[in-house]
């Protein structure tokens, strides 16, 4: 009795847990499971099994059109917000520069504010300046959402180095280029590749600024709503879960990468 | 022989704060000389003025005749070995040896050879591919020393290098510094706070306190002659005695320290009845006895405290009301000291004296 009194909290946690990872992989396996049903329907039983949806998925051309496009998306958006963001995670450690606070606190404004709201003020912000919607647009609106991530990971990175590295190189001959290239960059390797994966994440999971900045040509995320929006059929069960296995094998990647560098 | 490093009038401040002030120093070619003083003296400012990480507010730094006072690092022909090391995590020993070197603009085949020269010479040929992570200290700083050597510098700068280190390696690191130091002919420009490491391997200890130099010279005169109390203090442990001259005879001085006459060498002052001097006793100068020693300085005192310190015995004795002195034993003396009273004794010219600055003459 005074043992299941005293043990109480542990085997309420533990059982939480379990239900937790129940509600986590619960949908996503029915989800998996009925991308092998050799139905129109999406519903139970099962019944017979088949592979006949992934095979009309990867016929599909539209499907590896979106796929395509997203991909070519979030590989820009990627190199322009590792880009700016690396260059405002140095500006915001350099000495002698004022208002670092502020340029930290606006650096990562884009990672808090409302999906929606962004995508309306972005939405407005190009009309303004006579930008059309399509492509460029939605770079840019991923770019601007996935800066943070990147500054965040950047800084982490930067304020574990050792401040003299640089001095150290500058003293060897290098001028402050060569420092940066040689030095800083390999030094925040590490940090970089797993922000970088993050970015690309971000960019073919988004749904609200491609949808506001987009223009005729359908990215994953807008592929798949159009296509539900005809009925659920396990063709989409097929599509959504090849879409879970290739970002679920990224998204451990990236993890493993920022660990290791914590650790170095 | 033109100076390889010249200070002239070099100021740095902070703020308010006067980090070095009218700094006038020359450095010869080839000499180990070390820039010797507590922390926030100025030490480390004017070795990163020369390394060109700080600009002087006023003054000039004059490296091999020419003025490099604005000159930015990576123009001037003088490296540091960090404090921390600063060895690049990314790169190899050897690759982080060779960074200077690429920077020079060698080629491969002479880098290389150069490379394994310096790694032959500090016996690390073996750890060339390793990443400085999987070294120990020592080898890391001797990493940091070749790194730093390699593009064959002018003057050679060490910021506190053997800082991190335990006891044992610090001693041994010494005398390595010294010998690369000797092998290499080079000038090196050393950073302590720690007076053992400037007296073992200097052969000019600066002695910086307050952004002034307070006195520069060999370990041998430093310690022996000291030229201010803040010297005498800072190198080496010293019985320090303000006294009263009461005559002079010859070269020698009579003094009185509290109601006891002793007598000391002039060192150079020519002190006058009534001026108060410090004399410089070192602890072992000091010689104890049981019977009263024939000539010399000779006071009887009672012995205080014993402070075993396996090579030698420190005793703590009374000479006068509340007057104490410091005096070594040696082991082999110790024996006969066992009573309380003890008759401690020193020659006058084991001793030498200092003005007091404060006292009103």
């Amino acid at each position: 009795m005074r043992n299941m009194i005293s043990d109480a909290p542990r085997t309420t946690l533990t059982a939480f847990y379990w239900a937790f990872l129940l509600y986590l992989l619960l949908p996503l396996t029915l989800m998996m499971a009925m991308s092998f049903k050799d139905a129109n329907f999406v519903a139970f039983p099962i019944g017979d099994w088949t592979l006949d949806w992934y095979a009309k998925v990867m016929a599909d051309k539209q499907f590896l059109e979106a796929c395509l496009y997203s991909v070519m998306i979030a590989a820009a958006s990627t190199l322009a917000a590792t880009t700016l963001g690396t260059w405002i995670a140095m500006l915001i450690v350099a000495e002698g520069i004022k208002g670092q606070v502020i340029i930290f606190a606006l650096a990562c404004l884009p990672a808090v504010v409302p999906g929606m709201i962004s995508a309306i003020s972005l939405r407005i912000f190009i009309s303004t300046i006579d930008m059309p919607t399509g492509t460029a647009a939605i770079i840019l609106g991923h770019t601007v959402h996935a800066v943070p991530f990147v500054v965040v990971m950047a800084l982490t990175r930067l304020r574990s180095m050792p401040g003299n590295l640089v001095d150290a190189a500058r003293d060897l001959g290098a001028d402050s280029v060569v420092a940066f290239f040689r030095i800083t960059l390999p030094y925040l390797g590490p940090a970089l590749v797993g922000g970088m994966i993050f970015c690309v994440l971000l960019s073919i999971d988004d749904f609200v600024r491609t949808f506001f900045l987009g223009g005729y040509r359908p990215t994953l995320p807008m592929l798949i709503f159009a296509k539900v929006q005809g009925g659920m059929s396990p063709e989409i069960n097929a599509m959504a879960t090849l879409v879970l296995v290739v970002t679920a094998a990224v998204g451990l990647y990236a993890e493993y990468l920022t660990r290791r560098a914590r650790t170095r | 022989m033109q100076p390889v490093v010249q200070f002239d009038n070099v100021t740095k401040s902070y703020g308010k704060h006067v980090a070095v002030e009218n700094l006038n120093l020359s450095i010869e070619a080839g000499k180990f000389v070390t820039l010797l003083g507590p922390s926030g003296c100025g030490k480390s400012t004017s070795l990163r003025m020369l390394g060109g990480f700080e600009t002087p507010n006023s003054g000039h730094i004059l490296l091999g005749g020419k003025d490099v006072t604005r000159v930015p690092p990576n123009k001037r022909n003088v490296n540091i070995v960090f404090q921390d090391y600063a060895l690049f995590p990314h790169m190899s020993v050897a690759k982080n040896i060779a960074f200077g070197l690429e920077l020079k603009g060698l080629d491969n085949q002479h880098i290389h050879r150069r490379v394994n020269e310096l790694l032959e010479l500090v016996q690390l040929q073996d750890y060339a591919k390793r990443l400085p992570a999987e070294l120990s200290g020592g080898q890391r700083q001797r990493v940091a020393l070749m790194r730093a050597l390699a593009p064959d510098p002018e003057v050679l700068l060490l910021d506190e290098p053997l800082s991190a280190l335990d006891a044992k390696l610090r001693q041994q690191m010494q005398i390595e510094l010294k010998s690369i130091q000797e092998k290499t002919g080079k000038t090196f420009m050393f950073v302590t706070h720690d007076q053992e490491e400037a007296l073992t391997m200097s052969d000019t200890i600066v002695v910086m306190n307050k952004g002034k130099i307070e006195q520069m010279g060999d370990p041998n005169t430093l310690y022996g002659r000291p030229g201010s109390v803040f010297v005498a203090n800072f190198i080496g442990e010293t019985n320090l005695l303000r006294s009263t001259v009461v005559g002079t005879e010859g070269d020698t001085t009579a003094l009185n320290w509290n109601g006891i006459t002793i007598k000391a060498a002039q060192g150079g002052l020519a002190p006058k009845t009534g001026d108060h001097l410090y004399v410089v006793l070192r602890p072992e100068a000091i010689h104890c006895s049981a019977e009263e020693p024939t000539s010399g300085n000779r006071i009887k005192g009672k012995v205080r405290q014993r402070v075993f310190k396996g090579n030698h015995t420190s005793l703590s004795v009374e000479v006068a009301d509340g007057a104490m002195l410091n005096a070594l034993v040696h082991p082999a003396d110790v024996a006969q000291l066992n009573g309380e009273e003890i008759w401690v004794g020193w020659k006058p010219e084991t001793t030498t004296v200092i003005p007091d600055r404060h006292a009103h003459n």
